[in-house]
């Protein structure tokens, strides 16, 4: 027959109780009683009811949200292990509300404070969105609404995108694993840009997959960036303080994901103007050409400036008009050197006899300077 | 005009043009031919703006396993 010491049982019961998976996070109501506190911060306490009672400490009163007494109902969550100084079996509580409060709502701030604490919820690793996505994953039950939105939302913004749907039951049970296979498959593939998150509202039972742990950690370890549309204007989800960004719909997470194709073409339309100011500015320094062409160009880009953006939407450009060729419509013409292809803008650049290259609006001719006379053509 | 390049890349190109137009200090035949360049990049960008249609796909999921018990979210 064995005989153990003391230390061997007590560890050995710790091991046994602490590789428990339902003793590891558990949630107990009682009444408190026997309340003590050290100087170093630690609260000891009893949770009993009529048939018998569990000692337990909480080492970090932040994390109390209610003021401890004797005689007062909580509910505390923890982890049970044995104390083995003096052997007894304690739950080590890191959380503690009073009851009435919601169990879920309970849970929620409990993950919500642990999460936090990891850092899951920091500014500083929230990734950048890409300006112009190319490829955007929409996690997200297939049959709903919220697919339809978001489509419509990014067809009428930008349809320059492909969306790659991952279909996912988003409440009920095989939500949560439902979600994270969604969000692995797309981030599996390796070419999406943004994924975004979305679900239609609900109360706080049917959005409890959002509220997952496991769901958090899938979100904060994907890939590709996150933004999470659940549709809940009010509260917040788990979801949405580890996405990248929190959109309130799903419809707000697709404005979100895409530019809009009018602010683009105000930018289109800038470029234009700018390039064309810009070769006409250039074009009046060096004096080049007949002062006509750049009055021509400038007149043209302010006539370009002043269109309204609206009434550009949905034509097509009128490029055509600011570019030179243009201006050769109208009869100029661009000389070159036949030699070596040099712009000829004044006559110092031409000897009699010279081969010239003329540029009109439909082709080129080629040329021979006869002669040459300082002075502009009266 | 290249035809791959990406949307971002023609209009980050556009920009550079219109950047290196704005600076100056080359001669008429490079302006105009960056002109034209840039000209035409805007209109590509505008084109695939206004023709181009929301493209759907849809990865491989779980999902086909459980259909039965799908919920209308």
């Amino acid at each position: 027959m064995q005989v153990y010491t003391v230390a061997q049982i007590t560890g050995y019961l710790r091991d046994v109780l602490e590789s428990d998976g339902v003793l590891a996070d558990i949630w107990i109501s009682g009444e408190v009683s026997n309340l003590s506190g050290s100087s170093a911060g630690h609260l000891y306490f009893t949770l009993k009811d009529e048939a018998s009672q569990m000692r337990c400490v909480l080492f970090n009163r932040k994390r109390l949200s209610v003021e401890m007494e004797n005689g007062i109902a909580v509910v505390a969550h923890g982890r049970i292990s044995l104390y083995e100084v003096s052997g007894a079996v304690q739950l080590y509580v890191d959380m503690i509300q009073p009851t009435g409060v919601g169990i879920l709502h309970m849970e929620f701030e409990r993950l919500k404070a642990k999460l936090a604490e990891e850092g899951l919820f920091e500014p500083a690793r929230k990734r950048h969105l890409p300006a112009f996505p190319e490829r955007i994953g929409i996690v997200t039950s297939p049959g709903g609404a919220v697919l339809h939105d978001i489509t419509n939302i990014i067809s009428r913004r930008y349809p320059l995108v492909e969306l790659v749907l991952a279909p996912t039951t988003v409440q009920g049970e095989s939500a949560v694993p439902g979600i994270i296979n969604a969000l692995n498959a797309l981030n599996d593939r390796g070419d999406i840009d943004i994924i975004i998150i979305a679900r239609g509202g609900g109360s706080i039972e049917d959005l409890w997959a959002f509220n997952d742990e496991k769901v958090a950690r899938a979100i904060y370890s994907s890939k590709a960036p996150v933004i999470s549309g659940v549709g809940h204007d009010t509260d917040f989800t788990i979801a949405d303080f580890v996405a990248d960004k929190r959109a309130p719909t799903p419809s707000a997470a697709a404005e979100l994901a895409v530019p809009h194709r009018d602010e683009i073409e105000t930018r289109l339309q800038n470029y234009i103007a700018t390039m064309a100011a810009s070769l006409s500015n250039s074009i009046q320094r060096h004096r080049q050409h007949a002062d006509d062409l750049s009055a021509t160009i400038s007149t043209q880009v302010k006539n370009g400036i002043s269109v309204n953006i609206e009434k550009l939407r949905g034509q097509e450009l009128k490029l055509y008009s600011l570019s030179p060729l243009a201006t050769l419509e109208r009869g100029y013409a661009l000389v070159q050197s036949h030699a070596n292809g040099e712009v000829i803008s004044n006559i110092s650049q031409v000897e009699r006899g010279d081969m010239i290259k003329v540029q009109v609006s439909d082709g080129q001719f080629n040329s021979r300077v006869t002669g040459s006379k300082k002075g502009l053509q009266s | 005009m290249k035809k791959e390049l990406s949307f971002e890349q023609a209009l980050k190109r556009l920009e550079a043009i219109t950047e290196t137009l704005q600076k100056g200090g080359m001669n008429l035949e490079e302006m105009l031919a960056l002109f034209e360049e840039g000209a035409a990049l805007a209109k590509i960008c505008h084109e695939r703006l206004h023709k181009a249609e929301l493209k759907l796909s849809e990865v491989q999921t779980m999902f086909e396993k459980d259909e039965e018990s799908e919920e209308s979210a």
